[in-house]
């Protein structure tokens, strides 16, 4: 099987490059049975792709040792849950992984549009296939999953033990998805710019693949934000590290573009501004990739170094000057329909949107390779670290909270005073009173002070979308409030979907802006002792230290501290911290010991405890005891946050608006106001 | 396990006499494994007993070396805001990409960062004031050792790049929207005359009809 699965490598290979080079000619030809043969080249690259990772994951499940992949990442004893992880856990597997779910995702491309789109699929194909093979020749030349050791060694290494959680199972494969997704719309754009069919027909294929590469890169980041609060232990879910800020920036370009693509479909503005955001999107999630696997910056979450890094950095820079220089030879084709009528548009107001996230882009880009940069110009080593990110993308993220909920406040074309004054009058008394309040009550963060204000007044001016559309329809069909409600955003999914993200936007928000107010602790406490803690909003968290115990579980030898916890002088329960050291299958240890929190959250504060090891090999136990206020709207503004990507991306049973534009074009019933 | 089973004898002894006082409040064993010796699967999981108010009698663990690195008491100045305000601003020298405070309070294994952490005490005992300290340590260690790039230098392009992005940003879209401004087409674009006919003419009562209804709608 394993043998198998190299030879499929081997095939797909071949097949990936026979299939890039007939689609190229089929773009070029227009002849339809070298499309054809394209189209049908991605299927059997998926179908070999799918047959070397049924060969991992057998090689994986079976213990097969020989493969030095697999005596890397997998022990006798791990949980067969975690195989799984073990799939994506190495430089090797990830690589396997990347290349299937990308065939896969190709695969339904060519499926969905077999009967339409035939000017672009050709090209679409191509770049698909190229950026497959470039996975599979990675592989094959460099990084091969099926590998073979010269011996067969007893047991493997097994799984690094903060690999082993949930979060972990469905966190990378989260942001993967994320990742891999954005290559369907950028092999559109290409295919746009390489055919010169730049009309709207690519943007109503790409329009679910941009959402559900933005839904998966959000669900993805949230999650592994999750993992790191719950798993590594340091009290925090976001260290701006490299590897996090790979994930960021794909998302802040994706996050752009679903923004500026409306602006495109309602008045055929922006054409190349979105064309270059989808190329954009997609060269940073290669240099995400590049990132992690290069080993030029260093990074917690990275893989080991390889020189795989080196594949991806000429593949990044072919991809991007490649489509960089098709941009600009159909730049004067993509010239706007129309143009802005005025300053006080939602148009402009989604420029300057757009150009606050453009910018947090390129600041987070910067903070990143600025490292890199200043031994390069200086030769002396710096660190870029959460001070400098948190100074410069703090008013930046202010800003953005401001536009969101600008944006929909302002109508389209231009506003007039009036509008202006209907619309904005709720949301601006809102935030004025929400920050006279939280000022008067002497809270000691002024950001903070200012993103609760603005979360305020985004949240009014999304809750006045929902009751001004809810009334209309209540009083124009007579229907029931939650029925109006639901045929309200059911009618317009995308719209509502999207104040839905705003809210989780918010939530979000008022989670970070919480962490301006967490409080820590260390202490020593013999069993039997007690410690305090007070809470930013006054209450006061009692801990009695009940001792430490040890005992076997799975694969893995626990040391558990406990803790009983009062809030305000009532019991709320036990917490437990353990160290964990993990063994092989042979009862030898295995990894550094991990930790594994104890949190007990509610919707105002977390309380986490870290048991960070006992004294002396006694009871007497040191921990870290930290509140954490407003950690859980983080996790749930995640949650609402995909609940709106999932409204919007619902499919509605109905043609695209695009078509219905094109149809009340051509049927001339539009006309041009203030033109 | 191996290394423990020798003195298993002592150790169940141990564990009989340290359990045997609350015995009767021992939460539900977990069932015993076949690899660990008596003495380890004496001690209960989840919870220990409950012990009596002012019982403040320290066992010790029966497999230590299991148990992570051993600490040692905290000390009085370990909460000290200014000291964490100073280990926040310091790398970890580890190679952890961490800062000092958080390196040695995560997963309390690195022997580094504790060994900063009381260069640090050290420091501010000796008179130093908290920029005098992180002075001291970029002198040690070179700039890599702040958290962030000091703002000197060419380092200052590391704070001002975005906000000079900013600029040219507001700048590029000015200019482009003001260029939309001037060059507004009288005829539609050859691209846009196939997709978008000719409006039909409308009255300015009309227009001003029409502006009204797509206020209404899009309120």
């Amino acid at each position: 099987m394993t043998d198998l699965g190299n030879i499929a490598l081997w095939i797909a290979l071949l097949i990936g490059v026979y299939g890039s080079v007939v689609g190229f000619l089929a773009g070029r030809s227009g002849r339809a049975e070298l499309a054809l043969s394209a189209e049908r080249s991605v299927y059997v690259v998926w179908g070999l792709l799918a047959i070397a990772s049924a060969a991992l994951m057998r090689a994986l499940l079976a213990h097969d040792f020989t493969i030095e992949y697999v005596a890397a990442y997998t022990s006798r004893n791990l949980p067969v849950f975690y195989t799984w992880s073990a799939f994506y856990a190495g430089q090797k597997g990830s690589l396997l992984f990347w290349a299937i779910v990308l065939a896969s995702f190709s695969a339904i491309a060519m499926l969905v549009n077999r009967g339409k789109n035939r000017e672009l699929m050709p090209y679409v194909a191509v770049v698909l296939l190229v950026t497959i093979t470039f996975f599979i020749a990675v592989m094959v030349f460099a990084s091969n999953p099926f590998e073979r050791l010269g011996f067969t060694p007893p047991d493997g290494r097994g799984l690094n033990p903060q690999l082993q959680n949930p979060g972990m199972v469905i966190h990378p494969p989260m942001l993967y998805l994320g990742y891999i997704s954005i290559a369907v719309p950028f092999a559109f754009a290409i295919a746009a710019l390489a055919s010169g069919k730049l009309d709207t027909a690519w943007l109503a294929a790409i329009r679910r693949w941009t959402i559900m590469s933005w839904l998966f890169l959000s669900v993805g980041i949230v999650l592994g934000m999750w993992w790191a609060y719950v798993e590594l232990g340091w009290g925090g879910y976001w260290a701006w590290d490299p590897v996090e800020n790979a994930s960021l920036m794909p998302w802040l370009a994706m996050t752009a573009f679903l923004h500026s693509v409306m602006i495109q479909e309602k008045r055929g503005m922006l054409k190349k501004w979105n064309i270059g955001l989808i190329i954009g999107a997609f060269l940073l999630s290669i240099f995400g990739t590049f990132l992690t696997r290069s080993g030029v910056i260093s990074s917690v979450h990275s893989f080991a170094q390889s020189n795989v890094g080196w594949f991806f950095l000429i593949f990044l820079v072919l991809a991007g000057l490649s489509a960089f220089t098709l941009l600009s030879y159909r730049w004067p084709q993509l010239a706007a329909e129309s143009t802005l009528e005025s300053m006080v548009s939602r148009e402009a107001a989604f420029l300057f949107n757009n150009l606050i996230f453009v910018v947090i882009t390129f600041s987070v880009f910067w903070g990143t390779v600025f490292p890199v940069l200043s031994e390069w110009v200086r030769g002396t080593k710096v660190t870029v670290g959460p001070p400098f990110f948190n100074l410069v993308n703090i008013p930046l993220g202010l800003l953005l909270l401001l536009l969101t909920g600008i944006g929909p406040l302002v109508a389209w074309r231009k506003a007039s005073t009036a509008n202006l004054r209907r619309q904005f009058i709720w949301p601006v008394a809102g935030m004025v009173l929400t920050g006279a309040a939280l000022a008067l009550l002497r809270m000691s963060d002024a950001w903070a002070i200012v993103a609760y204000a603005l979360a305020v007044f985004v949240t009014v001016t999304v809750a006045q979308e929902f009751v001004r559309g809810t009334a209309a329809r209540h009083r124009q069909y007579h229907e029931a409030w939650p029925l109006a409600v639901v045929r309200l955003v059911g009618r317009n999914r995308r719209r509502y979907g999207g104040y839905v993200v705003h809210l989780g936007m918010v939530m979000l928000f008022v989670g970070f802006a919480g962490l301006a107010f967490k409080k820590e602790m260390e202490v020593t406490l013999k069993p039997g002792q007690t410690a305090e803690i007070r809470s930013p909003y006054g209450h006061v968290y009692r801990v009695t230290h009940q001792g430490v115990s040890q005992y076997e579980q799975l694969n893995r030898f626990v040391t558990a501290a406990s803790l009983d916890v009062y809030r305000d002088g009532k019991y709320v329960g036990v917490m437990k911290s353990e160290k964990r050291q993990h063994m092989d299958s042979m009862g030898q240890p295995t990894f550094e010991p991990s930790t594994v929190v104890a949190i007990r959250s509610d919707v105002r504060e977390d309380l986490y405890v870290v048991f960070a090891g006992s004294v002396q090999g006694t009871e007497e136990a040191v921990y870290r005891l930290t509140i954490n206020p407003l950690v859980w709207w983080v996790w749930y503004g995640g949650l609402v946050l995909a609940i709106g990507g999932l409204i919007s991306m619902w499919p509605t049973g109905r043609g695209p608006k695009i078509v219905a534009r094109r149809r009340a074009l051509e049927a001339g019933y539009v006309a041009r106001v203030g033109a | 396990m191996s290394r423990v089973s020798g003195r298993s004898a002592l150790a169940a002894l141990a564990a009989v006499l340290l359990a045997a006082p609350a015995a009767a409040q021992i939460r539900a064993p977990q069932a015993p494994s076949s690899r660990l010796p008596a003495a380890q699967t004496a001690v209960a999981p989840g919870p220990p007993q409950a012990r009596a108010p002012g019982d403040t009698s320290r066992g010790r663990l029966l497999a230590p070396e299991m148990a992570g690195r051993s600490q040692a008491p905290v000390g009085s100045r370990v909460n000290d805001s200014l000291v964490k305000m100073i280990e926040g601003k310091i790398r970890c020298t580890c190679g952890c990409n961490l800062d000092v405070f958080t390196c040695r309070t995560t997963d309390f294994t690195c022997t580094t960062s504790p060994a900063m952490h009381r260069v640090v005490l050290a420091r501010l005992d000796s008179g130093m004031t908290a920029p005098q300290v992180l002075a001291a340590f970029e002198k040690q260690y070179g700039e890599v050792v702040l958290m962030a790039p000091p703002r000197r230098g060419f380092n200052l392009a590391a704070y001002f790049m975005p906000f000079v992005g900013l600029l040219a940003g507001f700048v590029i879209v000015g200019l482009v929207i003001r260029g939309w401004f001037r060059v507004r087409p009288k005829a539609p674009l050859e691209g846009a005359a196939k997709a978008e006919p000719e409006a039909p003419a409308a009255s300015d009562d009309d227009l001003k009809r029409l502006q009204q209804e797509l206020e209404k709608f899009e309120a």
